[in-house]
């Protein structure tokens, strides 16, 4: 394996310089190596391998209407911590080949994918190197648009779930339309477009439970609508997920008992200059969807078919993602029987103009939102494992948030960003344990230019909390020596619990299209979240390297 | 001894790459503009005056910092050079429907264009955020991953360096 992918990367060489094809691609590399301190030791397996790091190297050759591509994986000797513990060594991530006509109208792909129906809850497939996500289809796909506002999609194919095609036990079928109405029948006076989309799932599996009633085929369908006029917009998307087994814990309840999912989003906004509003809805039933039916579940989020983010927003600083909602699509019966969640969330953005009141020299910007999230209105039997719910019943309370942010510009070389959030979180349900916390986090920043190229940026952040973690307070000072050069020293200090600092410095040089940062510290336990979907980490300390580069 | 081996064959085609540079064409992939509309990559290839192209997502602070900072000066920019920018949204299905009230909100002038399953950042090898890439006849002629205050003023020498 190792032999033939150093060969590939000569061949490549070679065929670069024979031809006027181009090759570009990218390398990026984090290294970590794992110390012990008196506050944070490693255990067990973990502790015996203290170096690892995770690599990705990616090349693509393009020559006319053709291209060819692979990524190359390593995890020496072992993936990072609380990374799936099965990606090891070096091999295979993705390859493909693909050959795409505009004129035609026509793109088809042989090899890995990636690919989103609508808003991705019906399908996704896509990379988040952070989590450790990469359930890319290999397959076929074939695109087809005769119009630039008609596009035809069908893929076929098998995901992966590990390294060097090691690949989902169940095969996905899909096929999509997406049609800009408005285009096509040259309405100007506003703005309609809909997509409808098929995925379908087979596997062929025995199980205990089962006396051969399985599922063997789940077949899903979604239909979007959006229509916008002038400042106005508006989108509506609804999936219904065919029968599946219902499933606890990744297994299977006792009768095998089946049951349909499905999920509604309504998107609602106005925006005008220095004014934006949106206002999100949702509902999900039994919205889970792998590709292989016995890793519902799974932490490391292998083989998920569909894409179901949190709808809440993604905060920027520290103490603001100790508790972060994640969206409860799924079925479970413990601690009692829930199906999904219903809510929705508010965003509002305004800007004081400049040299008004509130406005000043340079103008004010504020943000706004809101969200709140339940579980849905259901009556559980505890006996079959069967419910039934209510369309439009709220259940009990899983998640609200409320937050403000104000940024100013008080001179040509100093800003401000201010923060205000409050959050309840019920603990007791996203994480199984404990009762709902309720948190309060206050956050300054403040960055000041100097010199020809200097800048310096403190932070200061204080949560309460009665329960839980109690108390912390954090800090941050970052100092930009020009474009290249940047330092910063970072502590988010638990002084209401566990009297812990969690320290971090580092350094960093970007030059070009290089990247390269070493830093220092520990990391908080807890939920790692990109994009809205979250694994858990476990505490550790040490050294990291980080190193990225394209070409 | 075999990693060796894979490790100089990549080294050679990293150095051979570098030698030969940055000059691929952008490749044509379709992205979406807030007002729904398709719009195909290749238009940047196309274009009299170079073009900065800043990959960002919406819970990227110092992408927000960067894009703030630019559209602070870009009517001047624009004036002295003709230079567009297209900011590129990496954002997913959670925060896609934020962009279009926030890019109002903070009345940025320029342009906003959406890769809801980072097909472009893919294709333009973007591995971090913010990211700016400048674009002259078809040639990549200036990149920048991070942002500290003030790399804004680098980018516009690159900028002026290239118009007429």
């Amino acid at each position: 394996m190792v032999k033939k992918t150093g060969l590939l990367f000569l061949g490549l060489t070679l065929i670069s310089n024979l031809s006027n094809a181009q090759i570009s691609g990218s390398l990026e590399s984090t290294g970590q190596r794992y110390v012990d301190d008196n506050k944070i030791q490693l255990d067990g397996e973990d502790a015996e391998h203290r170096y690892r790091s995770n690599s990705y190297l990616k090349l693509d050759y393009i020559t006319g209407s053709w291209s060819f591509g692979v990524q190359g994986e390593s995890y020496l000797p072992l993936s990072l911590l609380n990374y799936n513990p099965e990606l090891k060594g070096v091999d295979i991530g993705t390859v493909y080949a693909r050959y795409s006509n505009k004129k035609l109208g026509l793109d088809v792909t042989a090899g890995h994918f990636y690919e989103q129906f609508g808003s991705g809850l019906i399908l996704r497939s896509w990379e988040d190197r952070q989590l450790g996500i990469n359930n890319a289809i290999l397959g076929g796909r074939v695109e087809y648009a005769p119009a630039d506002a008609l596009t035809f999609t069908f893929l076929g194919g098998r995901q992966r779930v590990g390294l060097g095609f090691d690949l989902s036990k169940g095969t996905l079928y899909g096929a999509n339309i997406e049609a800009g109405l408005s285009d096509i029948l040259a309405i100007s006076t506003v703005d309609i477009s809909f997509g409808l989309s098929y995925v379908g799932r087979y596997e062929d599996y025995e199980h205990r439970y089962l006396n051969g009633n399985n599922a063997h085929l789940v077949n899903s369908y979604s239909g979007r609508l959006s229509v916008s006029k002038g400042g106005f917009y508006s989108e509506i998307e609804y999936v219904h997920k065919g029968k599946d087994l219902l499933m606890n814990m990744g297994a299977p309840l006792i009768d095998g008992n089946k049951k349909a999912g499905n999920a509604f989003l309504l998107d609602l906004g106005y925006a005008r200059k220095g004014l934006g509003v949106n206002a999100s809805l949702r509902r999900m039933e039994n919205m889970r969807f792998y590709s292989q039916h016995d890793l519902d579940g799974n932490v490391f989020n292998r083989g998920v078919v569909n894409y179901v983010p949190a709808l809440t927003k993604q905060y920027d600083y520290a103490l603001q993602n100790i508790y972060v909602y994640q969206a409860q699509p799924q079925y479970q019966t413990t601690p009692k029987i829930a199906a999904g969640e219903i809510g929705g969330q508010l965003d509002l953005y305004y800007k004081f103009k400049k040299n008004s009141a509130l406005g000043g020299k340079y103008g004010t910007q504020v943000a706004l939102n809101t969200s709140y999230w339940g579980g849905l209105d259901i009556e559980g039997d505890p006996e079959t494992g069967m419910y039934t719910t209510k369309a439009l019943g709220f259940g009990d309370k899983y998640y609200n948030d409320m937050a403000v942010e104000v940024r100013k510009k008080w001179s040509k070389n100093w800003s401000s960003v201010f923060m205000y959030l409050n959050q309840h979180y019920n603990r007791g349900y996203i994480e199984g344990k404990g009762g709902m916390v309720n948190a309060t986090t206050a956050t300054a920043e403040t960055t000041y230019k100097f010199g020809k190229s200097q800048s310096i940026r403190m932070e200061g952040q204080h949560q309460w909390v009665k329960d839980n973690f109690k108390n912390w307070a954090a800090a941050t000072v970052e100092y930009g020596l020009d474009q290249h050069w940047s330092f910063y020293v970072h502590d988010s200090y638990n002084y209401g619990l566990d009297k812990i600092h969690y320290y971090n410095l580092g350094a960093s040089f970007s030059k070009n299209s290089s990247r390269v940062a070493l830093s220092y510290g520990r990391q908080r336990g807890g939920l790692l979240c990109v994009g809205g979907v979250c694994r858990m980490v476990t505490e550790a300390a040490g050294f990291t390297l980080y190193v990225s580069t394209s070409f | 001894m075999r990693l060796t081996y894979v490790f100089i064959a990549a080294t050679m085609l990293l150095v051979h790459l570098s030698a030969s540079g940055q000059s691929q064409e952008i490749p044509s992939v379709p992205l979406k503009a807030l007002t729904g509309k398709h719009f195909d990559t290749v238009q940047f290839n196309e274009r009299e005056n170079p073009v900065i192209l800043s990959f960002w997502a919406t819970w990227c602070g110092p992408c927000l910092k960067e894009l703030d900072a630019i559209n602070d000066v870009y009517a001047d920019w624009q004036e002295e050079t003709g230079v567009e920018l297209y900011a590129i949204s990496t954002d997913d299905s959670r925060g896609i429907k934020r962009v279009k009230p926030l890019v109002n909100g903070k009345g940025w002038e320029f342009e906003v264009l959406l890769d809801e399953n980072q097909d472009f950042q893919r294709k333009m090898n973007v591995v971090a955020m913010p990211t700016v890439l400048v674009v002259y006849k078809g040639k990549i002629i200036y990149q920048h991953t991070s942002y500290v205050p003030g790399s804004e003023n680098k980018l516009y020498e690159k900028i002026l360096e290239y118009s007429k």
